[in-house]
């Protein structure tokens, strides 16, 4: 074919400006060690690529989550940790002033001992964060949740809101636990009802007072509370606050259990006539109740007759129970912290998946790239080359 | 017989000379753009009749024609549009790619840092200083928007600029044709032989410069005048008349403007679609690539906007109030009017605006509304789907895409139309309009304990606050439900007074609950489930409290998991992921058109080389030639020499 002189000017000029932005392009990409630098260079798989990158700031951004959900349940799990020290103390000092020997001083004095436990409990209750919440008020971080009255009775003034926060895609975690659910509601260790003794000569008690049926029990028709009066060892009426009798029975015999408005009862020891208790509903307890009882019988200068005796075994057994329930909450603390860890430990997983897609995705082949470089850039230097030789091949050079 | 040899010499002298010149004018025009290789066309003279035979009597140069092939020409004239249009829309998608990648990513980071900081504000939602970086933050999320935007702006008015310089530069090539036009009318007296060679080159060039802008259709006359025709065959030059093209704002947005063509007494509007070369691909680039990247980021802006916005409207903010605006409101006076452009064709006066309903369901195309004389009927400018717009209230419209079409004042006349752009200005007016952090609204206005008691699997959950200030003061709430007689669900409210509902029914599995029941509706419940409850005695109880607190974040949370719902597009996409699909759509789009402009560019090159074959001029040829030329003017004037000799021998012999 006839071949124009400006057509070959022109042709090696194309051929050398698409050799050079073929090696500047290598080089875009052997300077930024990335596949594609826009949207342009993989349209396919941009998407894709851009999904993994959201994903990675996903999961930073749910580690970062983590971490705070982590300290936050860790400090409860030391809180209440704690809480369970000064519980147990509070129970030595209690059956330590069970004891008969000690005269009403010496178990007051021991009750100033216990008293300081409590304040301290108080202080537990009362924990702030770093930032100055203060962690069982629910929501109401801002407000100390628990005032000691001049009573001994302590006052919630939290909620019981919980917060919770993201530590993976529809997964939420609690950041705390309201000091309701921590101190306050304690479950009755005696079930639904807490008894008041009104004459108790015996020395009987309450064991168990439970709704066994919510659909039987009908706090409207038969309102508590519930009076137990025993006439004679055997005979036994209950009454309703309207003084209606729900339950009688001739032949009582200690410990059986009474059944009326789907509610259970038991009560231990034999009665005597004339015995009188009253059945209030009281399905939680607070701690802080438990302990002013504790403390209101340490300092009774009372100690002797069966009624101080039933009250010593009802306050332990609460005490007890409180115990158990603090444990339960810092268990609770615990599930969530494993949770946590577990969430963590597939988010590490994941992102290391995810950084290896990506990479796969988006790094360059840097053996490939090189060598698509040189190769190019040997394009080029021929195309140059050429240009040079050829240049010369003109018939004027010989005229 | 000798003065016939002096001829011959002389003819051969003077056919060498215009030889010569021929080609070093082909020399000298090596490098001219668009110059044709000219040749000297040689033929011998007449034999005269002597005795009894022809004797030759020299040669002469019959014509000077320049080597043309027509078909290659337009051939490589047709390719010149195509590698017009193909590199318009390559650079300017390629543009469009960059800023998209770029931007987008930024965009991108902004959206993500902003819920970072919500997730702090999730954490420790009293934090007046976390408050007010996640402020920041959405400051720069909205200037990210504005950015953007303003990349959009920008890319838009450069297109702009480019269709109205080509306009003019197509006015001055019509201008310089008709000239040549002209030119050639006087020079080309059809008696006398040879062409204005050069002129006719300087024509073909402007055709082929012209050719880059636009498609281009010629006919040459006899007399050699040329009649040019661009795009689908509007007529830019007609013998010695030229056509001008210009530029108009568009109608019914003047920033879409068109191309015209001016005659002496007429004006007709060109199709930017038939037009071809850059024009096309300029036009393209700006009504269809642009405008659908801008119509997605705009739809972005306004579903974050109206998310968030809405999802602080649900709580309350430190100052115990209901939550303002984070962003500016989407359905904002100013957003609403400038959602309808009203064409200056239309013989009403109605004024109109449109007003968001749902975000999930609105797309990104543009739309027609048209009064058929008793309805509103719209057309999905990009899809060709038609429907008629349905009267819910005084003035208002409703669409099936998720927004309102709302009439504003003055009459409609018959056939009046009006361009609707749902999510049209959102990001150039997306603004953070909450001044301070303590407004964001963390904090939920009601929560829900279920009774410790509660013995089956019914649930029920907050699913809307209207009002979350008045929500507070009808706290305490109880809902009681039960199963009796088995199959049947009735619930009853407890208000904040005491008083007990009447038994409502519930029918599972769920059920939406405004509260409360009397008055109006301060927030919405929803009751899921079998609650069935025990007995009259033992219902399932779930109750009501105030939520305000300084650490409550249940909204915060709900504003931090709008990070990865679905929303856009009938809630299948998030905020990101929208994002990442236009960007890649617009990749893909950037990176066929580059494939098209190396099509275009291959064919262009092969074109162009088959025209240069012909054409164009080779150096070595013409070395050949003047080698060959001046031998034959040596050996011409070797003729008239050898001529002179003879004339001397005869006269030596005679003397």
């Amino acid at each position: 074919m006839r071949v124009s002189t400006s057509q070959f000017y022109h042709q090696n000029s194309l051929q050398l400006t698409n050799k050079q932005s073929d090696v500047n392009e290598q080089v875009e990409y052997l300077t930024t060690g990335k596949r594609i630098l826009t949207a342009k260079d993989d349209a396919v798989n941009y998407s894709t690529l851009i999904g993994y990158k959201d994903e990675l700031r996903g999961i930073e951004k749910y580690q970062r989550n983590i971490t705070q959900a982590q300290n936050r349940n860790s400090l409860q799990d030391v809180v209440i940790s704690n809480a369970e020290g000064f519980m147990n103390q509070m129970k030595q000092f209690l059956i330590q002033a069970n004891n008969g020997t000690l005269s009403v001083t010496d178990r007051q004095s021991l009750a100033e001992l216990a008293k300081d436990s409590v304040s301290q409990l108080l202080d537990i209750a009362n924990t702030q964060d770093e930032t100055g919440g203060y962690i069982f008020a629910g929501y109401q971080v801002d407000k100390k949740p628990f005032e000691l009255q001049p009573d001994n009775s302590v006052l919630y003034k939290g909620d019981n809101g919980v917060r919770e926060i993201q530590i993976a895609k529809n997964i939420n975690v609690e950041l705390n636990q309201s000091g309701d659910d921590v101190f306050q509601k304690v479950t009755n260790y005696q079930g639904d009802f807490s008894a008041s003794y009104t004459t108790n000569t015996s020395g009987i008690s309450l064991d168990k007072a439970l709704i066994t049926d919510r659909g039987a029990y009908d706090a409207v028709g038969s309102p508590p509370d519930y009076t137990f009066s025993f006439s004679s060892a055997t005979d036994l009426t209950v009454t309703d606050s309207n003084n209606v009798t729900v339950f009688t029975t001739s032949s009582y015999v200690p410990g059986q259990t009474v059944a009326f408005n789907g509610i259970e009862v038991q009560v231990s020891g034999n009665p005597l006539p004339g015995d009188e208790f009253d059945l209030t509903p009281q399905a939680e307890i607070s701690i802080f109740d438990t302990l002013k009882a504790a403390l209101g019988w340490m300092n009774s200068p009372t100690i002797d007759g069966v009624q101080h005796a039933v009250d010593y075994k009802e306050i332990l057994s609460q005490l007890d129970n409180s115990m158990n329930h603090l444990t339960s909450r810092r268990a609770d603390a615990g599930v969530r912290l494993q949770l946590i860890e577990s969430q963590d430990n597939s988010h590490a997983d994941r992102e290391i998946n995810m950084a290896k897609a990506q990479s796969n995705l988006e790094d360059l082949d840097m053996a490939k790239a090189i060598s698509n470089f040189e190769q190019s850039k040997v394009a080029l230097q021929a195309a140059q080359q050429s240009f040079i030789q050829i240049k010369n091949l003109s018939l004027f050079n010989y005229l | 017989m000798s003065i016939n040899l002096y001829q011959t010499g002389v003819s051969g002298l003077l056919a060498a000379q215009q030889q010569l010149a021929t080609t070093g004018h082909n020399i000298a025009n090596v490098n001219t753009e668009g110059y044709n290789r000219q040749r000297a066309e040689q033929n011998s003279s007449p034999g005269l009749y002597n005795g009894s035979n022809f004797v030759g009597s020299g040669t002469f140069i019959n014509d000077v024609v320049r080597i043309y092939d027509q078909f290659s020409y337009k051939e490589q004239l047709h390719n010149t549009s195509k590698l017009g249009q193909a590199n318009a829309s390559n650079s300017s998608l390629d543009q469009l790619n960059n800023i998209m990648s770029f931007s987008g990513q930024a965009l991108n980071n902004s959206i993500e840092q902003f819920y970072q900081t919500v997730n702090g504000m999730v954490d420790n939602p009293s934090d007046l200083g976390l408050r007010s970086i996640t402020l920041n933050q959405a400051s720069i999320l909205s200037a990210d928007f504005q950015a953007l935007n303003n990349n959009f702006d920008q890319l838009e008015k450069a297109v702009n600029g480019e269709i109205s310089q080509i306009a003019g530069r197509i006015t001055d090539i019509s201008q310089q044709l008709a000239t040549i036009n002209g030119q050639i009318l006087t020079n080309n007296d059809l008696s006398v032989k040879g062409q204005p060679n050069d002129l006719l080159d300087k024509r073909d060039q402007l055709i082929t410069q012209l050719s880059e802008y636009t498609q281009v259709n010629t006919v040459t006359d006899k007399n050699g005048v040329m009649t040019v025709m661009i795009g689908n065959g509007s007529t830019l030059v007609a013998g010695t008349t030229a056509l001008s093209v210009g530029v108009t704002s568009g109608d019914p947005d003047p920033l879409a403007t068109k191309i015209s063509l001016y005659g002496p007494s007429s004006t007709a509007q060109l199709k930017p679609e038939s037009l071809g070369g850059a024009l096309a691909g300029k036009f393209e680039f700006r009504d269809e690539h642009l405008k659908q990247a801008r119509n997605e980021v705009n739809r972005l802006a306004m579903a974050i906007s109206g998310k968030l916005n809405s999802i602080q409207a649900q709580g309350l903010d430190l100052n115990q109030q209901q939550g303002q605006d984070l962003f500016t409101d989407i359905n904002s006076g100013l957003l609403q009017a400038a959602r309808v452009l009203t064409p200056s064709s239309n013989t009403g006066t109605l004024t109109a605006q449109v007003e968001i309903v749902d975000i999930s369901l609105i797309p990104t195309d543009e739309f027609e509304v048209t009064y058929d004389g008793s309805d509103y009927v719209m057309t999905n400018l990009n899809t060709g789907a038609i429907e008629t717009l349905t009267l819910v209230s005084a003035n208002t419209y409703s669409s099936t895409q998720g927004f309102n079409f709302i009439t504003t004042g003055g009459t409609v006349a018959t056939d009046d139309a009006f361009i609707v752009r749902p999510s049209e200005n959102s990001a150039a007016l997306m603004e953070m309009v909450l001044t301070d952090g303590k407004g964001l609204a963390a904090s939920s206005a009601v929560h829900i304990t279920p009774s410790a008691n509660n013995v089956s699997a019914g649930t029920m959950a907050i699913s809307q606050v209207y009002d979350p200030v008045n929500a507070r003061a009808d706290m305490d709430m109880s809902i009681e439900i039960l199963e009796s007689p088995p199959g049947t669900f009735t619930y009853t409210v407890t208000d904040n007074t005491g008083t007990t509902s009447a038994p409502q029914t519930y029918t599972p599995p769920s059920q939406m609950i405004d509260l409360p029941l009397t008055g109006t509706a301060t927030f919405q419940v929803e009751l899921k489930g079998m609650p069935s409850g025990l007995a009259p005695n033992a219902p399932e109880i779930f109750s009501f409290s105030d939520g305000f607190g300084v650490g409550n974040g249940t909204n915060a949370l709900a504003l931090a998991s709008s990070q990865e719902e679905g929303i856009l597009n009938g809630n299948s996409e998030s905020f990101t992921q929208s994002l990442s699909k236009t960007t890649s759509i617009i990749g893909s789009k950037a990176s066929s058109a580059e494939l098209v402009a190396n099509t275009a560019e291959a064919l262009h090159t092969q074109a162009f080389n088959r025209n240069q074959s012909t054409s164009g001029v080779n150096l070595d040829e013409e070395a050949a030639n003047l080698v060959k030329f001046q031998q034959a003017y040596q050996a011409s004037s070797q003729i008239i020499s050898i001529a002179n000799t003879i004339f001397d021998t005869l006269l030596a012999a005679a003397r």
